[in-house]
C-alpha cells in the first residue's frame, strides 16, 4: 500500500502544502511526508498527518509542522499506531487551544513524546481527551497531571490505563487538583481550626473517596466523632467553594454538636427518612444561630429553591429548606407553607431531636397524599453543604454503621430498603446483597492483613519533575510494634558497657543549648559592669580588688531533643559487607547504645521505625514516645523489629518531624538510620523518592529541625550525601565505629 | 525618702471572678507572698494594683527579664564626683519603706537572681545586703507579690521547689462570659451587647488553644478591640486588627478565626 502512493502523493502534497509553506520549506514537507509514507504505519496515519500538518503549520508556523512527523513516527512506535493518528489533528487543536503560541506547543508536544515512553498503552486514551484537559490545565499543569498518573501506577499498566481511563477515581480527583479548583486538601487546616473554633472540639475530617450520589453530585457525611468531606464541589470555584466548605463544616458540626442519638431507621419508608433529615438539618441550623448568629449569612446564600416551578418532590423540599431558615423567602405552597408553621410552633421544643421525628413524618404523610412521586435513588440533600444525613440513622447495624467507611455499606441499605418499598425484581435485590456481602469479606481480609494498623496521617509527596508536591499522596499507618525479648537489649548492653560509659561521656559533654551569660570572669568578650564598678570601689577603698571583672556568653547543658527513625525495610535483613551480622542488628545495637547513654542523661528522645508497602501504606511503628519512659516495654519492641517491605523515607521522615515539632527544646534533631536508598514497589523512578526525602529536609531545616543521617551502607554515600547534605552524613560499617562518629552529630549541632 | 509616687490614688477597676480579694487580704494581713497564676492578660498586674489601692500601700513593680541580675534588684554602689554611693534597687525600697513588691512573669529572671528574695519570703523577712554591710529587716508592711505564667515557658525555665515553696497561690482564669462582658464594656465604652459578642468570639479563639494557637484571645486584646470599635471602627476590622493578626502568623489559623468570628456576629 505504502509503495503504491508514492507519485500520487507528491502532487498532493504540493497542492495541500501550496500557500502554506514557503518556496524554502517545501522539500522538507515533502521529505518528511515520504518518511511517514514510507515507514509502513498505514495510511490512516499518513493521511491524518498529511491533512492536519498545514493547518498546524498556518498556526505555529512551518518548522514546528514538519518536526511533527519525527513525533508521529515515534509515537507509532513507542505506543501504537491508533495514537500515531490521531495525534496529527489533537495536535493542530492543541495549537488553537494554546493560542497559537509556539513555546507552549513545543513543550505540548514533547510531553506528548515523554507519555509515549511512560505509558505507551495509555498514550491514545489521553490524546483522545486532550481537548477536555486542555480546556483545564495548561501545560505545565497537565504534565503534573499526567506524572500523577504514572506516579500512581508504578509500572503496573493496568492501573495506568485505568487512570487514563478515568475509571479510576483518583484522575478526576487530580484532574480537579490540577485545573486549580480548589480541592479539600488545600485549606483541610483551615477547615480543621474552623470546626475547633466554632464548636471547641477537633473532630478528624476526612476527604471521603470520590463518591458521587445522584447526578454526580457530592455531599458531605459524618460518622460519630468524623466528618467525611468531598475533595471538591464542581461548580463552585474562588471565594464561594471556600464559604462552601466551611458552611459545610459548619453544619456537621452543629449535627455534632445537637443532634444526639441516630435515629432508628426500622420501617420508616425513603421519603420520611429524607423529610425527617430535613427538619432535623433546620432544626440544627436554627439552634446553631441562636448561638451564632454569623452563621446565617453563611448558609443563606446557598438555599437559591425558587418558590415556584414544577411540584415535584426535590423542589417542594429544597424549597421547605429555604423557607425554614430564610424568613424573607415567601412560597404559597400549601404544603410548604403548612410545614414552615409547624416547624415555628415548636420553637420552645427546638432542643428536642424528636420533633424533628414528629414534624418529619406527618409531613411526609401530607407530601404522600399529594401522590407526588418521591425516588429515593436520585434524591439528593439540598442545597450543597447539607450532609447526606446518613449519620443521623440507625440502620439496625451498629457495628457496621460505625465502621469509618460507611459511605459504601449506607449506599447498600438505602438500595435494599428502597428494592423492598418498589417490590422490584428479586434478581435484582439478591445482586445487590452479593455486592454487600463480597465488600464485606474484603473487608475482612484487608483487616486481617493489616494487623490492626491504623491510618493516621496523609503526607504530601514531591515530584522534581514538577517541582511541586502532590498533596495527601501516601497514608501512614501507625503499628503496634511486636514485642520482642528486653533481655536481648540487656544483653548487648552488658556486653559492650565500656561504650555505654564513652558514647555517655561523649554526648555529656556537647554543649547543645541557648547561650547563657555568665558573669564574673577572668575573661571574658565584654565587660561585667557590676564586677567593674566594685573593682573600682576596693581600689579607691584601697583593697586589692578582684580581677574578675568579664564576661562572656556560652553554651553549658544539653537542651536538645532526638527523634531516632530506624529504616527496618527488607534491605535490612542482609549481612554487613566484612561481617556476619545483619544490618538490622547492627541497627538495634547502635539504637539501644545511644538510648540506653541519652536515657542516662535524662535527655528527651524517642524511637522508631518504618517500612514502606506502597503510597497507601507507609508503616510506621513507635517503639518509644517522648514521654514515656525507657523501659523493659520500650527495650522489648526494639528487640522486637523484623525486616520487611521497603523504604519511603520521605514520608516516614514528615511523621517523625510532627512529634518532633512539639518538642520545646533548644534544638531538635531527626537522627535517620539507614541502609539503602528510598525505594517502593510501586516506584520506577530511582531518582523521585531521593528528591523528595531531600525536599523533606530542606522543609524541615526551615523549621528549625535537624536532620542527620547515620548510613549503614559503605556504598551509599552518593544519594545519601544528595538527600542529607555532605556534612549530615556518617558512614558506620561497624558498631566500634559509632563512638568516633557521633561527635562529628554533635559538633555539627554546636557549630 | 517615702514612697508617695508609688501610691496609687485612684481606684484601678477590678472586677472580681471569684473570692479572690478576701483571699489576698486574709493573706496580706499575714505578710504571706502571693503567686499570682495565670495565662496573659487576664487582670493579674491590675489585680495587684487593685489590692494595694484597696490596702493602701505603694506597689513597686519589676518586670523581670533574662539578663536581670541580683544587684539590679537589691541595689548597687555608684560612682560620682565624691566617691562612691549606694543606690537602693527597688526591691530593697519596697523592703525599706514598706511597700508590695510585684515581680512581674519571675520565670523570665534567671534562677541565682530569684534565690535573693529567698530570706524575705520565709519568717526571716529581712535582706542582707553584703556589699552595704548592713541586714534590712524588712518594713512591717512590705508583701512580696509574683507572677508566673506556667504556660508557655520552655521546661527550661520554671521556678526552683523551694521558690514555689514559700508562695500561697491566686490561681486566674478567664472570667466567667457575662462577668468578663461587663470588664470589657466597662474597660472599652462599648455597650453590653457587642462586650458579649466579643466575649463569644473570644471564646472561639480560646477553643484553637492547642489546635494551631498557644493561648486564646485574652481580656486585655478583647478591651483593645472595644476600644477600637468605640473609635468608630466597624467590628470585623477591629477584630482583624487587635484579635486575629496579633495573635497568629499561621494564614490557615488566620482564615479561620476570622471565619468564626464572622459566625458569632
Amino acid at each position: 500500500m505504502k509503495l503504491g502512493r508514492g507519485s500520487d502523493d507528491a502532487r498532493m502534497l504540493a497542492d495541500s502544502g501550496q500557500g502554506v509553506f514557503p518556496e524554502s520549506w517545501a522539500g522538507p514537507w515533502q521529505a518528511a511526508c515520504k518518511r511517514i509514507a514510507e515507514a509502513g504505519y498505514g495510511a490512516a496515519v499518513y493521511d491524518a498527518y498529511r491533512y492536519n500538518a498545514p493547518k498546524i503549520a498556518e498556526l505555529v508556523g512551518p518548522q514546528l509542522a514538519i518536526g511533527l512527523a519525527d513525533r508521529v513516527s515515534l509515537i507509532a512506535i513507542k505506543a501504537s499506531c491508533r495514537a500515531a493518528e490521531i495525534l496529527p489533528a489533537v495536535a493542530a487543536r492543541a495549537a488553537v487551544r494554546l493560542n497559537r503560541d509556539r513555546g507552549e506547543y513545543a513543550a505540548w508536544l514533547q510531553l506528548m513524546e515523554r507519555l509515549a515512553y511512560l505509558a505507551p498503552e495509555s498514550t491514545s486514551m489521553v490524546l483522545e481527551r486532550m481537548d477536555q484537559l486542555l480546556s483545564r490545565l495548561d501545560v505545565s499543569r497537565l504534565e503534573a497531571w499526567l506524572l500523577a498518573g504514572v506516579r500512581s501506577s508504578g509500572s503496573d499498566a493496568q492501573r495506568r490505563r485505568a487512570f487514563f481511563s478515568f475509571d479510576d477515581p483518583e484522575a478526576a480527583r487530580w484532574l480537579d487538583h490540577e485545573s486549580g479548583s480548589l480541592v479539600f486538601s488545600d485549606i483541610s487546616d483551615q477547615l480543621k481550626a474552623y470546626m475547633v473554633a466554632l464548636w471547641g472540639q477537633p473532630v478528624p475530617l476526612r476527604e471521603s473517596n470520590s463518591i458521587t450520589t445522584g447526578q454526580g453530585r457530592r455531599r458531605a457525611g459524618f460518622g460519630p466523632g468524623i466528618a467525611f468531606i468531598p475533595s471538591t464541589f464542581p461548580g463552585f470555584i474562588g471565594a464561594q467553594a471556600e464559604a462552601l466548605f466551611q458552611a459545610v463544616v459548619a453544619h456537621i458540626g452543629a449535627h455534632l454538636q445537637y443532634s444526639g442519638n441516630r435515629f432508628p431507621v426500622a420501617e420508616l419508608k425513603p421519603l420520611q427518612v429524607a423529610l425527617i433529615s430535613l427538619i432535623e438539618d433546620a432544626r440544627v441550623e436554627q439552634l446553631a444561630m441562636r448561638d451564632m448568629p454569623g452563621l446565617h449569612r453563611l448558609w443563606t446564600p446557598f438555599h437559591t429553591a425558587r418558590a415556584a416551578g414544577a411540584v415535584t418532590a426535590p423542589s417542594l423540599m429544597a424549597r421547605l429548606s429555604r423557607a425554614l431558615i430564610d424568613p424573607a423567602f415567601k412560597d404559597d405552597n400549601p404544603w410548604v407553607c403548612k410545614a414552615k408553621a409547624m416547624f415555628y410552633r415548636r420553637q420552645q421544643e427546638w432542643e428536642n431531636p424528636l420533633i424533628s421525628r414528629e414534624i418529619g413524618g406527618l409531613i411526609g404523610n401530607d407530601l404522600g397524599q399529594m401522590r407526588i412521586q418521591f425516588n429515593a435513588r436520585t434524591y439528593v440533600s439540598e442545597p450543597a453543604y447539607r450532609d447526606d444525613n446518613l449519620g443521623l440513622w440507625d440502620f439496625g447495624d451498629q457495628e457496621q454503621a460505625e465502621t469509618l467507611e460507611t459511605e459504601l455499606l449506607f449506599d447498600a441499605v438505602d438500595i435494599e430498603k428502597q428494592e423492598e418499598d418498589d417490590a422490584a425484581s428479586p434478581d435484582r435485590e439478591r445482586e445487590e446483597q452479593l455486592e454487600t456481602e463480597e465488600a464485606d469479606a474484603n473487608r475482612v481480609s484487608f483487616s486481617v492483613e493489616d494487623e490492626g494498623g491504623i491510618p493516621v496521617a496523609r503526607y504530601p509527596e514531591y515530584d522534581y519533575l514538577t517541582g511541586r508536591s502532590r498533596p495527601e499522596w501516601t497514608t501512614l499507618v501507625e503499628y503496634a510494634p511486636p514485642p520482642g525479648k528486653a533481655s536481648m537489649i540487656e544483653q548487648i548492653l552488658e556486653t559492650q558497657a565500656d561504650m555505654v560509659s564513652r558514647l555517655q561521656t561523649l554526648i555529656r559533654s556537647a554543649r547543645v543549648s541557648r547561650p547563657q551569660k555568665f558573669y564574673r570572669q577572668p575573661e571574658g568578650e565584654f565587660l561585667d559592669l557590676n564586677a567593674s564598678i566594685e573593682a573600682m570601689i576596693s581600689r579607691r577603698v584601697g583593697e586589692p580588688p578582684d580581677t574578675r571583672v568579664f564576661g562572656r556568653t556560652e553554651r553549658r547543658g544539653r537542651d536538645l531533643s532526638v527523634q531516632v527513625l530506624l529504616d527496618i525495610s527488607e534491605s535490612t535483613s542482609d549481612r554487613v559487607v566484612g561481617s556476619n551480622a545483619r544490618i538490622l542488628d547492627l541497627e538495634r545495637q547502635a539504637t539501644a547504645l545511644l538510648a540506653h547513654a541519652m536515657a542516662g542523661l535524662d535527655d528527651p528522645f524517642a524511637i522508631a521505625a518504618f517500612c514502606s508497602n506502597r503510597r497507601e501504606q507507609v508503616r510506621y511503628y513507635r517503639l518509644k514516645d517522648f514521654d514515656k519512659p525507657y523501659n523493659s516495654k520500650a527495650m522489648a519492641n526494639l528487640a522486637g523489629l523484623q525486616s520487611g517491605y521497603s523504604t519511603r523515607l520521605g514520608a516516614a521522615m514528615r511523621h517523625a518531624a510532627e512529634a518532633l515539632k512539639r518538642q520545646q527544646t533548644h534544638r531538635r534533631l531527626l537522627l535517620v538510620v539507614t541502609d539503602g536508598e528510598p525505594s517502593d514497589i510501586d516506584v520506577t523512578d530511582s531518582q523521585y523518592l531521593v528528591e523528595d526525602a531531600r525536599h523533606v529536609v530542606h522543609l524541615l531545616a526551615m523549621e528549625g529541625i535537624d536532620v542527620f543521617c547515620v548510613g549503614l551502607d559503605s556504598g551509599g554515600d552518593s544519594y545519601l550525601t544528595r538527600i542529607f547534605g555532605r556534612r549530615n552524613v556518617v558512614q558506620i560499617d561497624r558498631l566500634e565505629r559509632l563512638p568516633e562518629k557521633l561527635p562529628m552529630l554533635y559538633f555539627r549541632l554546636t557549630a | 525618702m517615702s514612697l508617695k509616687d508609688y501610691l496609687i490614688t485612684d481606684e484601678p477597676y477590678y472586677h472580681a471572678t471569684g473570692r479572690e480579694v478576701a483571699h489576698f487580704e486574709a493573706a496580706y494581713a499575714d505578710r504571706m507572698p502571693i503567686m499570682l497564676k495565670g495565662p496573659t492578660g487576664c487582670g493579674k498586674t491590675r489585680f495587684v494594683e487593685h489590692m494595694a489601692w484597696r490596702l493602701n500601700k505603694p506597689l513597686v513593680s519589676v518586670a523581670c527579664h533574662e539578663d536581670m541580675t541580683a544587684s539590679d534588684l537589691v541595689g548597687r554602689y555608684l560612682l560620682d564626683a565624691d566617691g562612691t554611693v549606694w543606690h537602693d534597687g527597688p526591691l530593697t525600697l519596697a523592703v525599706r519603706h514598706g511597700a508590695i513588691c510585684y515581680l512581674d512573669e519571675i520565670v523570665e529572671a534567671r534562677q541565682d537572681t530569684t534565690v535573693v528574695i529567698h530570706s524575705l519570703t520565709d519568717d526571716r523577712r529581712m535582706l542582707p545586703l553584703e556589699k552595704k554591710n548592713e541586714v534590712l529587716k524588712a518594713h512591717p508592711d512590705f508583701q512580696m507579690v509574683i507572677s508566673y505564667n506556667p504556660g508557655y515557658q520552655s521546661v527550661l525555665k520554671d521556678l526552683k521547689e523551694s521558690t514555689k515553696q514559700r508562695f500561697g497561690a491566686v490561681d486566674f482564669g478567664y472570667p466567667a462570659l457575662d462577668v468578663e462582658a461587663r470588664i470589657i464594656a466597662h474597660e472599652s465604652g462599648v455597650d453590653e451587647k457587642i462586650a458579649a459578642t466579643l466575649v463569644k468570639l473570644a471564646e472561639k479563639s480560646r477553643n484553637l488553644k492547642g489546635h494551631g494557637l498557644d493561648e486564646g484571645a485574652s481580656t486585655r486584646m478583647l478591651i483593645h478591640v472595644g476600644q477600637l470599635i468605640n473609635r468608630g471602627i466597624p467590628l470585623a476590622e477591629a477584630c482583624d486588627i487587635a484579635l486575629v493578626l496579633p495573635i497568629t502568623d499561621d494564614h490557615d489559623i488566620r482564615k479561620a478565626l476570622t471565619s468564626a468570628i464572622a459566625a458569632c456576629t
